[in-house]
């Protein structure tokens, strides 16, 4: 009587192992056979970086102009001239020069970046925000 | 924050190694006791004296990086893969070429399907376009334009659409800080032809040539100019929601009782066209001063939007009306072109000389045009203290859109500006 009731439950355990280890060998093939496809890069064309050397140091600045250059966002130019004050404090031979660039910050100012090169000074340009 | 956008600027300005220093941000405003502390404090970056760290900047040898001259040639394959599907969405996911939406992956076979709908070649130069002014511009082609609207989930047939967007070379994703939103309008034959809705829901999510073809804007700025990168090219400090489809309507020309927005632009009727603007955000007009009449209701909300100019744009307003409002505007309150309720909405929206120059962006941006000279700032600077001045440049500023389908009589406004417009036929 007990095996009568033993031999179907151990059936159905055999039934399921097995299909479960069927199921499991399927779905490892499938996911071997899963197609490789290559798609089109959706990027656009980099442009070329031309390399710029930075500007040469001095060794000591005594002597030499630094100019603070504000580049035009709000309340920059008081910071700036905050800056430049605190360097010249900090600095005592270097001579301090706070400038406003002209415009706002989409606008160039040739004039300016000549005359600090014609003074071959150098310059600390804030920038933002 | 700005750590990552300064270093990448430098970089794409050919000097990776710039001397930068950094301070704690933002300052707009801030008072000068605050500004002298940051002045006399540390860079948040390395943690140095600013003071120390720019006497350093300015006297330290240069290393051999740093004098370094000749070209950086950067390329890119013109294949991902191969790979599974799910790996690729998973590779685009997580390079920052989607909206963080799945895409459809741009195969061979479907950048073929989807180049039939134009006779331009595949290899033909659209433009150049870039995140913003600070930033480097990347150039593409048709093909690469079909490759994005694929992946936006776009038909064939809206190629034509989506290439005259791309030939504006202009961003959806523009960079700046106050999270611009931008926006397309389409008119002219295309719009039915592609089945797109200018009537009931247009402006929500319930048409699929609206929807791709705004997609495929976010899409393709970011994956043709480097758009859309946080901390690097995209630093709006809230983004903006309408970035996702970039509010893509086309205008119910056939209930308008005006002319169509491209042929005041000056195309033909039976020209495609698209039309973009750029702003912030969108309200809605409903229960503004009921019973005074449009005019009246339009008017107030013109009151609140921004009032600066920069170099590049003028302030303007971008009024969308549903038919039943432009009907009653010209039938019952007299306004027989578009051109006269925007003369009528520049007339009557001024504001006063200290709410127009004690704004920050105009501080920032139309003071320096007035300063110049640049008119009319120049003139409106000059005014009396108690003057009103217009909110507007000029009445041109002012745009009126016909959208909707004529379930109730609303209407939308929003602080948009006319950048441009672009010939769709010209990509056919």
């Amino acid at each position: 009587m007990n095996q009568r009731k033993t031999w179907p439950f151990i059936g159905v355990l055999f039934f399921i192992g097995f299909s479960v280890a069927f199921l499991y060998e399927r779905a490892a093939a499938s996911q071997q056979e899963e197609p490789l496809i290559s798609v089109l890069n959706p990027l656009g064309k980099l442009p070329s970086i031309t390399l710029v050397p930075l500007a040469p140091r001095p060794d000591r600045l005594d002597g030499r102009t630094v100019y603070f250059v504000d580049s035009g966002f709000p309340t920059t130019d008081k910071f700036m001239r905050e800056l430049a004050a605190s360097f010249a404090k900090s600095m005592p031979n270097v001579k301090t020069e706070f400038r406003a660039k002209i415009g706002s910050f989409f606008d160039d100012d040739p004039k300016l970046w000549t005359e600090i090169k014609e003074k071959k000074a150098l310059v600390v340009l804030g920038v933002g925000h | 924050m700005f750590e990552d956008n300064a270093k990448a600027a430098a970089f794409k300005r050919g000097m990776p190694l710039q001397r930068i220093t950094f301070i704690p941000h933002p300052i707009a405003f801030k008072p000068v006791s605050l500004l002298s502390e940051y002045a006399k404090g540390k860079d948040p970056v390395t943690g140095k004296p600013l003071v120390q760290e720019i006497v350093e900047a300015l006297t330290r040898p240069l290393s051999d990086e740093e004098k370094k001259t000749g070209v950086l040639e950067r390329s890119r394959p013109r294949f991902v893969g191969p790979d599974t599907e799910e790996n690729l969405q998973r590779l685009f996911h997580k390079n920052g070429w989607t909206d963080d939406l799945p895409i459809v992956l741009p195969t061979e076979k479907r950048v073929a399907e989807m180049l039939k709908g134009t006779s331009q070649p595949p290899d033909k130069i659209v433009g150049k376009m870039t995140p913003g002014s600070a930033h480097e511009a990347w150039e593409y082609t048709v093909e690469k334009v079909a490759i994005n609207a694929v992946m936006a989930g776009a038909k064939p047939e809206y190629l034509p659409v989506i290439l005259a967007i791309a030939s504006t070379k202009t961003t959806s994703l523009f960079a700046s800080t106050t999270s611009f939103a931008r926006m397309v309008v389409v008119n002219g034959p295309i719009r039915e032809e592609i089945g797109m809705n200018s009537g009931i829901g247009a402006m929500g999510p319930f048409n699929q040539a609206n929807a791709a073809i705004g997609r495929a804007w976010t899409l393709l700025s970011k994956n043709l100019s480097g758009a859309g990168i946080i901390g690097d090219t995209y630093l709006g400090s809230q983004g903006n929601n309408l970035s996702y489809n970039n509010v893509c309507i086309a205008e119910n020309e056939a209930k308008s009782p005006w002319k169509p927005f491209h042929v005041e632009k000056g195309f033909k009727p039976e020209e495609s066209a698209v039309s973009l603007f750029h702003g912030w955000g969108i309200t809605h007009g409903v229960g503004v001063r009921a019973n005074k009449g449009y005019r009246n209701q339009i008017r107030e909300l013109l009151k609140v939007f921004n009032v600066y100019s920069s170099p590049t744009s003028n302030a303007g307003a971008l009024v969308l009306m549903d038919p039943l409002v432009a009907k009653e505007l010209k039938e019952a309150e007299g306004f027989d072109t578009k051109e006269k309720l925007s003369q009528w909405l520049y007339e009557n929206t001024l504001v006063t000389y200290d709410g127009f120059w004690d704004d920050e962006l105009v501080v920032s941006f139309t003071l320096p045009l007035a300063k110049k000279g640049v008119e009319p700032f120049a003139s409106r600077l000059k005014l009396p203290k108690d003057a009103m001045m217009p909110r507007y440049p000029s009445p041109k500023g002012i745009n009126l859109i016909v959208v909707g389908g004529e379930a109730n009589a609303f209407f939308q406004a929003g602080d948009f500006r006319y950048i441009g417009s672009a010939s769709v036929d010209a990509w056919r």
